[in-house]
């Protein structure tokens, strides 16, 4: 079905290169990379007159704007309306320093690689628990059984959700993610959801959260002045929304890779050292967030290409991870490229705050799947069109050969 | 070549010492150590893709100049 947003578009200047591809149509978010390398040949900038951007397409360009708060800023928002824009005010997303500073350090006080090196043994063992059942199970779906379960236990306790709460994740989730992209019919649908979740969070308090949790370490810093008064509901809302949609995503793309390439699988086997790489190289190829936006705050020029402040800007992250100025043969899926520098997960002060919990829960799944797993056989995959987030909704195992 | 390491923004990913353990460790609370005050030749390359790595941009090369 067509989107149903009507905007008209905006002429850009002559000098400025053009496209009407439209990145938030269901055919592009489906199968976003035909359409990333159309972009990617015609410049490292260019005008999107469908969503008023400035896309950002190429490795090189991609890396230097998130390096670059300073111009390229998620102060106003990094979302493609104004009124998601508006709600993540308060937000270390939405933020530059010196805002940033004090949000980013209490998201990061108890989510650091630092503070969860604890967790890694406890993490490890459920991850291969789980493997382990539905190896014996022989059929499930994967997307079900392992990328959405896993990661919402694991969050939901860190963050210290109790109760019904635990019920919404999910929803509440996949929501706030879905409204960072243009009002299109999506988004429409998904704000009401989205808005529970910021009811939620604006009315949840520190005892609602389980004893011990990161979740009441927020209220704590709160408490103690750390952090800004009321902005501790705002960050419980980013370790939902980012901590579980894009950890489903990632999880669920790690099954559905090593079951299509078992080659590369079987790379892994011989040598689970490769399980940082591969998991490197899943991100690469498949982002789970493939756009994110940015505003500029002057009048710049990139790659020659100028870009006039105020101006919207659309980070192809995926784009730039396919660029093949950056990564050698970037259509292929290869666990031992070891893409250590992929942008799947930003870079510099927004960098994904979350990244070493993602890191030790997909670790876990790669390593359970290397150590049981010979071969997956699936069916067809099945995919939703979603704003922000590129996920399988649904994979069929149908036979599972065990190691 | 020199190595500067914003220790505030360091986050303890650990990814620069993955990349290049003779450069860069992490102490005990995880923020990162630099080795060599000043870079050995021999590890530059190692260094610049240390420093590149860094998620959070903590990391900075500086060329010496007229070295």
């Amino acid at each position: 079905m067509p989107d149903s947003d009507v905007r008209l578009p905006e002429v850009a200047p002559v000098s400025v290169p053009s496209s009407d591809i439209h990145l938030f149509s269901a055919a592009v978010l489906l199968d976003p990379y035909p359409s990333y390398a159309q972009l990617r040949e015609q410049a490292a900038v260019v005008h999107l007159s469908a969503n008023d951007v400035y896309a950002l397409t190429r490795y090189d360009v991609v890396r230097d704007a998130l390096g670059d708060w300073e111009t390229f800023s998620s102060a106003a928002g990094i979302g493609f309306n104004p009124m998601v824009n508006e709600a993540l005010q308060g937000t270390s997303l939405a933020s530059d320093p010196p805002q940033h500073t004090a949000l980013r350090a209490a998201l990061t006080e108890n989510l650091s690689p630092r503070a969860l090196r604890g967790l890694k043994g406890q993490i490890d063992a459920k991850a291969d628990a789980l493997v382990a059942g539905l190896v014996a199970s022989g059929s499930f779906d994967a997307i079900d059984s392992i990328a959405r379960v896993f990661p919402l236990e694991i969050v939901a306790d860190l963050i210290g959700f109790t109760g019904e709460v635990r019920g919404h994740m999910l929803a509440w989730g996949k929501a706030a993610n879905q409204v960072i992209g243009p009002l299109n019919q999506r988004t429409a649908e998904s704000f009401p959801i989205a808005g529970e979740l910021y009811a939620w969070c604006s009315s949840v308090t520190r005892d609602d959260l389980a004893e011990g949790s990161i979740g009441r370490g927020i209220f704590d810093a709160e408490e103690r002045g750390a952090i800004p008064p009321g902005s501790a509901g705002p960050i419980i809302h980013q370790y939902l929304a980012a901590g579980v949609e894009n950890t489903v995503s990632a999880i669920g793309n790690i099954i559905a890779l090593f079951a299509a390439h078992p080659d590369q699988l079987a790379l892994v086997r011989d040598d689970v050292s490769l399980v940082p790489a591969a998991f490197n190289e899943v991100l690469r190829f498949w982002a789970p967030i493939n756009v994110w936006g940015r505003q500029t705050t002057k009048d710049v020029e990139v790659d020659g290409v100028p870009i006039p402040a105020g101006a919207r800007v659309a980070v192809c992250l995926g784009a730039g991870n396919r660029d093949p100025r950056h990564y050698e043969n970037p259509d292929e899926f290869l666990v031992e490229r070891n893409p250590v520098d992929h942008l799947s997960l930003g870079y510099g002060i927004h960098g994904c705050a979350g990244q070493g919990l993602a890191r030790l829960e997909a670790h876990a799944v790669i390593d359970a799947l290397a150590r049981r797993v010979e071969r997956l056989v699936v069916g067809a995959e099945v995919r939703v069109p979603h704003n922000a987030t590129r996920s399988i909704d649904s994979l069929p195992v149908l036979e599972v050969v065990p190691a | 070549m020199r190595i500067t390491a914003d220790r505030e923004r360091c986050e303890g990913h650990g990814l620069c010492a993955d990349v290049a353990p003779e450069v860069y460790e992490l102490d005990d609370d995880a923020i990162v150590v630099l080795l060599h005050e000043t870079v050995p030749s021999a590890l530059e390359r190692k260094a610049e893709a240390g420093a590149r790595v860094c998620p959070v941009a903590a990391l900075r090369v500086e060329q010496s100049v007229g070295a």
